[in-house]
This record gives structure tokens, sequence and C-alpha cells, in this order.
């Protein structure tokens, strides 16, 4: 089902941002009335460690680790507010489940230049993807602006909070203090870094970072040390949130969402342009110069799964999907107003790239977002992709989770209810375990009637029975982006 | 002294589109001219009676020196042309400064960058960032560009007169 967008939808939800730029008495210190808003509310201050209640089964056996997880988290102060919902500062959570079957949860801003200089004025000034400069914003460079809250990964012993368009921000794991910018070498600071590096089973981080139509690939070892920073021409300006790699490639998906005048903000420089298609671009690790471009019919993304590489050269890769990007040009603005307009909704698809040069999409007939797969198996053969779904009430964001088999064509799948925001699951191994999804899937959700986070864990293999395990927090958080788990 | 300009090709190439570029270059050669004093006034510019002390604090790495130009129009400064003066300043125990002396009374403005390696050149990362910290008189700040004239300049009268800059 595709839902489509009005262009009154459209024009009524510009007006409204538009209007609250204007007059900043509109945006609200809360949202609005519907009770989603809980999703887009705002953190006053960090959470100390404290225990979550575990309201329903218990722990597996030999699961003990931490969930990370970051989104954004502030959105508004002294009557201004951030005009997107990717615009938020980034609070980076700590769910930590013990041996002994406990959980507790602490959560921690990230402390940037942006959150210090919007504290210090009290107001929201720094402009972002969606957000306008303010009065009085002063911006030295990129990470002036990051408000580190997209990601989260481990890398040499710390943790990097992740955005898109500037550095990796490092946090000590158990304190969650910033302990500031990462620079991987003097002359790649303030570098942008996307939220979505791809990380093979050895643990070796590949990476880009985006300027308009140049691309630095960046190569990290598993601990953690750059082993290399290339700059590589791209065929378009796409907006890149996301790539994706098989064991000997990368795969850069060039949506026709085009970055082609300068325009603030951000995103308002990109123009949506389906006649041009979409381009995939796919270049060999071991020689960056070794290129091979593919043709597709139009479509947005903001996520892809991992890909891999089959014996005849075909290589395939999972994604989700949307007829345009109308969620991150309006919708995704219109949700921190308080606003649901509607968008196309995300559907996951295989794509396919023969070699011969012809490329096919083959959708799953499934809404679904936050795409993860088992990363012991990432740049090599899959079945399994882990989504949230069920779009498209009179809500924004997922109400389900789920495990699609792309052998069987078939949804393994946890429906939480209208009164639940459902975040990104990650896959967690089960301790000897090697089979795909052989594990467990960890995630929150946000429970509306509780006003609470919760923390669930599931069987991979058997969702539909729903969790083995939910703890429930005292604290109810925004929705937030991704995560990572970190075992021990 | 070359001075690239920002342009808006670069500006919005940048992923968020805000960014400064100030990238302020004296070439090795001329940079090791200008060591430890003052560029002689040039050829046209009437020698006056003030004096300008130019002081740099905040300096965080202990290497390299402060390279800085001094205009006294606007146009000049916007446009980065000529300089009245440009000089190198050592940077010793966090801090760096010069003297220059026979400046006609006036308004000033200054743009400067550490150069911590010492290449003579402001550090940009591959897009055209600065890597190598900057700043410009007054402690100015400059927004998606370099810090304007009317927020830079200062009035240099009869005598000596200080100036400190934070170099950020």
């Amino acid at each position: 089902m595709t839902l489509s967008l009005s262009r009154r939808e459209i024009l009524s939800a510009g007006a409204m941002a538009g209007a609250a730029m204007l007059c900043p008495q509109l945006a609200l210190a809360g949202t609005g009335d519907a009770d989603w808003t809980l999703g887009v509310a705002d953190v006053e201050d960090d959470l100390a460690p404290a225990a979550m209640e575990r309201i329903h089964g218990r722990a597996p056996a030999g699961l003990a680790g931490t969930l990370y997880r970051n989104g954004p988290a502030k959105f508004r102060r002294g009557g201004t507010s951030a005009g997107h919902w990717f615009d938020g500062d980034g609070l980076m959570r700590a769910f930590r489940v013990s041996p002994d079957g406990t959980a507790s949860l602490a959560a921690r801003f990230a402390d940037t230049p942006k959150r210090r200089q919007e504290a210090r004025l009290g107001r929201m000034v720094v402009p972002g993807f969606g957000t306008n400069a303010g009065a009085g914003a002063v911006l030295g460079g990129p990470d002036d602006a990051n408000p580190a809250n997209t990601s989260v990964i481990a890398a040499g012993g710390e943790l990097l909070a992740l955005w898109e368009a500037g550095s990796a921000v490092r946090m000590d794991p158990e304190t969650l203090a910033t302990r500031g910018m990462k620079t991987w070498r003097s002359d790649l600071a303030q570098m942008p870094f996307l939220a979505h590096p791809r990380i093979e089973p050895d643990g070796r981080i590949w990476n880009l970072g985006l300027s308009g139509g140049s691309a630095l690939v960046w190569r990290i070892g598993a601990d953690g040390a750059l082993q290399a920073a290339q700059t590589i021409k791209l065929p378009r300006s796409s907006y890149i949130h996301d790539f994706t790699a098989t064991a000997r490639h990368l795969v850069i998906v060039l949506q026709p969402w085009i970055q082609d005048k300068f325009s603030l903000p951000f995103v308002d420089s990109l123009s949506w342009r389906p006649d041009q298609g979409t381009q995939v671009l796919v270049i060999d690790k071991d020689d960056l110069t070794k290129r091979r471009l593919y043709e597709l019919p139009a479509f947005s993304f903001f996520h892809l799964g991992d890909a891999w590489e089959e014996a005849d050269g075909t290589i395939r890769f999972d994604g989700c999907v949307e007829d345009n990007p109308s969620f991150g040009m309006t919708s995704a603005r219109a949700m921190i107003q308080g606003t649901y307009v509607r968008a196309p909704m995300p559907q996951l698809a295989m794509i396919a790239l023969h070699p011969a040069g012809r490329a096919t999409l083959t959708p799953a007939r499934i809404a679904a977002e936050f795409p993860r797969t088992d990363p012991r198996f990432a740049g090599t053969a899959r079945t399994r992709t882990v989504h949230v779904g069920h779009y498209g009430g009179a809500r924004p964001l997922a109400q389900s989770i789920g495990v699609w088999d792309w052998a069987r064509g078939r949804d393994d799948a946890h429906d939480f209810g209208a009164r639940q925001l459902v975040e990104e699951f990650v896959f967690v191994p089960r301790a000897g375990g090697a089979a795909e999804m052989d594990g467990y899937l960890l995630g929150t959700t946000l429970n509306l009637a509780a006003r609470a986070t919760e923390l669930h864990v599931f069987d991979a293999r058997q969702v539909a029975r729903g969790p083995l395990c939910t703890w429930r927090a005292a604290a109810a958080l925004p929705v937030s982006f991704h995560g990572t788990w970190l075992a021990g | 002294m070359t001075l690239r300009p920002t342009t808006l090709r670069q500006i919005a190439l940048l992923s968020c589109a805000f960014a400064i570029t100030v990238p302020l270059a004296i070439a090795p050669a001329r940079a090791a001219d200008a060591v430890a004093a003052v560029a002689a006034p040039a050829a046209g510019t009437a020698a006056g009676s003030a004096t300008l002390e130019v002081k740099f604090s905040g300096i965080e790495a202990p290497t390299g020196a402060v390279l800085f130009a001094v205009y006294d129009n606007e146009a000049a400064y916007a446009a980065d042309g000529h300089a009245v003066r440009e000089a190198m300043a050592p940077v010793k125990d966090g801090a760096a400064a010069l003297s220059f002396a026979g400046l006609a009374p006036g308004h000033y403005a200054i743009k400067a960058f550490h150069d911590i390696d010492g290449d003579g050149k402001m550090g940009t990362n591959p897009f055209g960032m600065p890597t190598e910290p900057f700043a410009f008189s007054n402690d100015a700040k400059g927004n998606m560009g370099p810090a304007v004239w009317a927020d830079a300049r200062f009035a240099v009268g009869a005598g000596t007169t200080v100036q400190t800059i934070t170099i950020r």
C-alpha cells in the first residue's frame, strides 16, 4: 500500500513550519495533543543509572551486555524549536543487561559545541538538516553544528556517537561522558563521517563522508586505528544517508534526491528528480578506481541492509525504499510541531545487480524501516532482515517488529499495538550459536499508555511469540534512531 | 600573501552548508622573511605615527607561529586584497605577539591563523574545512565565512594600541 501525500498536506505542513519560524511562540514548549508526540518530547537532563522494572518474562541465560542507543532528545529552548526531527541534541542511552537478569538505564547528552551554544543562549539557533540558523548562531566549522544524534558504534575501546555531516564524537562506554571530537588524523579534522559505517565480521570498518559529488572513503581497523582515507568522485550529488558493502565491494546507492543549489536549511538544497532514476555505484574495496554503475527506476531511501556477492558476480542487498523523499522533506519537520503529515511508507525491497549490467528491484510487499542483519554475515549471503513495521495509522512511527525471510517470502512479526512507538531492534548472537539469526533481538519501545520506555528481548527465530522478557524504565525517552550491542 | 576566497560552491558542497573557510596562506619563503618582525610598509603606504601591538592568546598547540594580515579598509579585508602588514609571530609558551610601528592612525582589521605545522599555509581537510585554529581582530566571529569588517575593525590612534586576539 502506498499512501499519497497530497499537495495540500505538504503546503499546510510547510506553512506551519514557516509560521513557527516567524512566530516563535507557535513552537510550543511541548508538542501537540496527540499521544505520539511523547516520542518527540524534550529531555531536560541526563539520566543517572537506574534499575528498570522487569514486567514480563525473564532474560535468557547468558545474555549480558549493553544496548547503546542514540537519538535526538532536545528540540526546544526558550520558545524556539529545531525545524526537523533529525536536528535535536543526541542523547546516548545505555540499557545494561546483567548476567543475573536485571536491567538498568542511564542516558547522557553528547556534550557538543552545538548544545553548549544553545544552552548558553537559551534558544535553538544552530542550523541543521532541516533547521535554519537563528540569530546569534556562531559556526566555525561543521562540528559546531554537530548534534551527535544519529547512531553509535564501539571502536578502539570507546563509543563513537555518529552524525553524518561532521566528526564522530567520542564517549566513555562506562560513564557516557563526552571526550571530544574524533580526529583520526589531523588533516581529517571536521571531515564528515556517516552514521552508517559498514563493519566486516572481523571488525574492519568502512565508511563514507560526503560533500556534494565527492566522498571520502574511510577504512578503519578493528582496533579503531585509521588504515586509509581516500577521496573519490561520485557521478551525482545525491543525498546519501547510508551505503552498503559486500566482502569485496562498496555499494553506493545514488537516489535522485540531488543537491543542486545552495539553500538553507540543508534539506532545501535537495531536489527530487525522479526522471533521473536511481543509480548504484559499485567500487572495488582494493582499488577505488575500479567501478561499475547500474541504473534503476527512481526511489528514495534512508537505510540499506548488508550486501553480498554470488558466485556468478551478482550483488544483492535489501533496503527500505520510498516512492519519494517527502518523509524527510516534510513529515519529519511537521513531527516536531506535533503534526502528522502522511508520506509514502518505506517498503522492504531486494535489489540485484547482475553481471551483465542489468539491475532489478523486487519488493517484499511489507512496510519496513530500520533494517538490521546478523552482523556475523555482513558481506556474505544471508536470508533474514530485522525491521520495524506497521506504519500507516493516524500517526507517524512504527508499531511492530519483524524478521523477513527472503528465502520463504515470509515475515515473523510481533505487533506491539497502537499505544507503542517501536524503535530499531538489533540482533544479538546467542553464545555458542553460529547459524544466521541464532540469537536474540534487543530493542526498545516507548509505551504511550504507561508513558515509559521499555526494553524487550525476543528469540530472533520466534518473534511472533512475543517478547521473552520486557523491562520498563521510570522515564519516557523520545524515539531514538540507531543502536549497537556490546556484549560483556 | 594569497588568500583563497570562500566560494559559494565550497560552501554549497558542505553537507550542512554552514562552514567557514578563511584559507590564508603565506608562501614559506615569504613567511620566513616576515619572521620576527614587521613586514615593511608596502610601497606607497605612508608611514604614520601609530604603533600597533598584536597579541595572540589561547594558543593550545606549542608549535609553529601565528600568521596574520592587517588590513586598513573594508574592500581589501573582504576580498583578501592588499594588506598593510603581513606577519608571522612565533608561538612561545602559549602566546605570540608582534608590534608594528609607523602605522597611520585609522581603522584596521586582522585575519589570523595558527600555523601549527609550520608549512606556511592554513591547513584544510580534503573538503576545504580549516584544520588549524583561526581568528579575527576583536575576536569577531564569522558565520558561514570570515568575520565581517564591521565586527573585526578597531581603531588605532596616535601612540600605542594593543589588540589581543584569542586563537580558537
